[in-house]
């Protein structure tokens, strides 16, 4: 009983770090991450856009950035 | 005892550096290996990074991570938002890095492999990461505003102007350069073009996965878009093989350029989660991943530089890739890598809206473009380890070969149409010869830099898959550089037309849309049009056009960070821009001015058009009026830098002599929230 609490546990935790990672390549790619959007509003007390309303406005602002030569 | 040590170990590395050097420059007639000049490379870079970099951060600019950035001050969990600095350095990265770096020192390679790493190595060190660092740095204390903005406020308003005119009309010619290279490489290549056209419907899919079927998913649209890439790749060697599929595939430059004017202005009309972010993604991936690779093959078989160091055409000034001398050709060639102005943009962008505390701008603004250089340097080697008459025969024309052929016949740059006959089936293209541009030579030294380091899987088998690996991986990002510029050049455009026409300025308004998009198109398109059907190839007149306008746009830049310095009352460090501007400055008035007045035909463009004049080329008269445009452009340019220039100096003597207050724009400052190593 008690090895699968801790299998449970380890396997959350390499899920968690898992999506660690997805979150940084997320950032090195430019992606929208609407789960730290989210995060970030529930912090500041501010309402939130849905998630395809977050994207649309992700992907408006993206297109003006510029990629070099 | 570790200061000792930090005294021994950096002595040791500036000591390795400089020993590295010794070995390039006293290299005469023997075969160089690649590893020294990796070692002068790396050795510059740990050395710069360590001591110049830090003396930048705390000493000119007084770094202060006590103060808030604008990440945090406006964090709205979009783009301003505080980022890790590895995340960021990535994110930064793969902005400013493209085809510039890849092609610039392949093409500077004509005068050997040594004053082409000489620039990159020690311009990015004192010039190209400076001004990186510096504009990154004064747009990260003025709530992350453009270079535009940042000339307006802090020299005048019509600096301001003048510098997004300037940054409108060097994109134009930009974006027609490297949309050259990519016709050069795709004309009369099925299996190239073939794999190139499939990227577009795999962007659409990818679009509409992470837009409609699954908003958001950016991850798993780019592996499926990843896989289809791939199989688009091996999809096009057997395209290539087959006859009836083969004619389909196979274009002359002419219909291609048709195709990419096309493609530019759909790109720009339409949504950009259909066409622009996908492709973004998917060239982003393979960027990294590429460059990675490419530089654990390159330390895996440390290959031996087949060119020499100096070949003749350094001081002739009779190259058959471009005219003109090494000095000041060999750092107008060379731009991105070494310095280049459009970084401004990027560093003026995104990437300070995105850093959480001051003293990371070291990091990512100079370590970054040190990554760059880094890039041009593998390009070199890459280039470099092709046998030099290989290179020569591929990057020129059969009529720029002929007038040079004396001199490479006398240095044994020559090679047999058999030897090329037998690369192109290697690399399973019909022909190698003249496919000047860059991106093909480079591809080929990819290909066999690949292909060796994986022989032990049976890669030399495979070359025929890097070469057209190498050449998906150039055009994906050029074409993202064109989507993406000529998205901003319609911007640009409706921004300016809309001081006088407002309505005009509303960027969703579709006429408008359609009119200053179809303007920009145009305006490459021409320029395009005009290379394609060059007979000495068109990169030999676009090219240093383009570096002589990125270059300028660099001296725009360093003008920009010099009087912020003066008016932050930092003037005894204005050297720090001052100096890579004088040369800057120095470097692009001497190639501008050779470039239009030159009495050599080859290089001079008025020269070129006098000696048409009265011929019985029936093209005469369209050649002249080129000559006279590009005249015109290069005089433009000259001009625009000039009077910036001008205003600057103005600028900074009213300062500095107290007429005028040293007023900055700066942001107010404020406390961090964060803990301290937070």
């Amino acid at each position: 009983m008690q090895r699968e609490t801790e299998g449970g546990r380890g396997w959350s935790k390499t899920v968690k770090g898992g999506q660690g990672w997805l979150r940084v390549l997320r950032r090195i790619l430019g992606a929208p991450d609407y789960q730290a959007y989210l995060e970030h509003c529930r912090a500041g007390h501010v309402p939130a856009l849905s998630e395809r309303e977050y994207v649309a406005q992700f992907f408006e602002a993206k297109g003006k950035g510029v990629r070099c030569c | 005892m570790n200061r000792l040590a930090a005294l021994l170990g950096w002595g040791g590395i500036a000591a390795l550096g400089a020993a590295a050097f010794g070995v390039l420059a006293l290299s005469r007639g023997e075969t160089v290996n690649a590893a020294w000049l990796l070692t002068a490379a790396v050795c510059t870079y740990a050395v710069g990074y360590r001591f110049y970099s830090r003396f930048l951060a705390a000493r000119v600019f007084g770094l202060d991570d006590r103060r808030a950035t604008p990440a945090e001050r406006y964090n709205n969990g979009r783009d301003f938002v505080p980022t890790n600095k590895w995340v960021l350095y990535g994110h930064h990265f793969a902005a400013i890095a493209g085809a510039g770096p890849l092609v610039g020192p392949v093409l500077a390679a004509q005068f050997g492999f040594l004053p082409g790493t000489l620039w990159l190595v020690i311009g990015v060190v004192l010039g190209g990461a400076v001004q990186d660092f510096t504009i990154l740095c004064c747009s990260l204390r003025r709530n992350g505003k453009s270079l535009g903005q940042m000339a307006k406020e802090e020299v005048n308003p019509a600096a301001g102007a003048m510098a997004m005119l300037a940054v409108l009309f060097i994109m134009i010619i930009l974006l027609a350069v490297l949309a050259l290279i990519v016709v050069n490489a795709l004309k009369a290549s099925p299996w190239g073009l073939f794999t190139i056209a499939c990227t577009i419907p795999i962007a659409l899919l990818m679009g509409w996965w992470m837009k409609v079927w699954r908003p958001g998913r950016v991850g798993e649209a780019s592996v499926a878009g990843g896989a289809l890439l791939l199989l688009a790749l091996v999809g096009g060697g057997y395209v290539a093989s087959h006859p009836a599929l083969a004619t389909i595939f196979t274009h002359r430059g002419i219909a291609l350029t048709g195709m990419m004017v096309a493609y530019g202005f759909v790109a720009s009309v339409l949504p950009v989660w259909m066409l622009l972010c996908p492709r973004d993604y998917l060239s982003t991936f393979l960027k990294i991943t590429t460059i990675l690779a490419l530089a654990v093959a390159i330390l895996i078989i440390l290959p031996p530089l087949k060119m020499p160091a100096l070949t003749p055409f350094a001081t002739l000034g009779e190259g058959p890739v471009f005219a003109g001398k090494l000095f000041p050709f060999a750092f107008i060639t060379i731009a991105c890598g070494a310095v280049s102005g459009f970084h401004a943009l990027v560093a003026s962008g995104t990437t300070p809206k995105m850093i959480a505390r001051e003293s990371d701008a070291r990091f990512i603004g100079y370590g970054g473009m040190l990554m760059e250089s880094f890039v041009g340097v593998m390009a070199m080697i890459a280039a470099c380890t092709l046998d030099p008459g290989i290179y020569f025969a591929m990057n020129t024309t059969p009529a720029a070969l002929a007038q040079a052929s004396q001199v490479l016949g006398q240095a044994g740059f020559v090679v047999t149409p058999d030897v090329m006959g037998e690369l192109a089936s290697r690399m399973g293209e019909t022909t190698l010869i003249a496919r000047s541009g860059g991106a093909p030579s480079l591809a080929v030294g990819m290909a066999q830099i690949f292909a060796s380091a994986t022989s032990v899987l049976g890669g030399t088998t495979l070359t025929a898959l890097w070469y057209h690996f190498a050449i998906m991986f150039e055009a994906l990002f050029i074409l993202t550089t064109i989507d993406t510029g000529t998205r901003v050049g319609r911007f640009m455009l409706q921004e300016i037309v809309g001081h006088v026409w407002p309505r005009f300025g509303e960027t969703s308004w579709y006429p408008s849309v359609i009119a200053a998009s179809a303007v920009v198109v145009a305006g490459w398109g021409y320029f395009l049009y005009q290379g394609v059907v060059d007979p000495l190839g068109g990169i030999n007149s676009l090219w240093p056009l383009f570096g002589i306008s990125n270059q300028l746009l660099a001296a725009v830049a360093l003008c920009v960070g010099t009087t912020i310095l003066i008016k932050m009352g930092r003037q005894r460090f204005a050297w720090v821009t001052v100096a890579p501007l004088a040369w800057l400055v120095t470097v692009t008035m001497t190639a501008g001015w050779q470039k239009v007045f030159s009495a050599d035909p080859r290089l001079g463009f008025l020269a070129h058009a006098a000696s048409l004049a009265g011929s019985s080329n029936p093209d005469a008269g369209r050649l002249i009026f080129n000559d006279r445009l590009n005249t015109f452009v290069a005089l433009l340019f000259m001009s625009v830098v000039t009077v910036l220039i001008g205003t600057s100096l103005r600028e900074w003597w009213l300062v500095l002599s107290g007429r005028k207050r040293a007023e900055t724009h700066e942001a107010p400052y404020v406390e961090r929230a964060y803990a301290a190593g937070d």
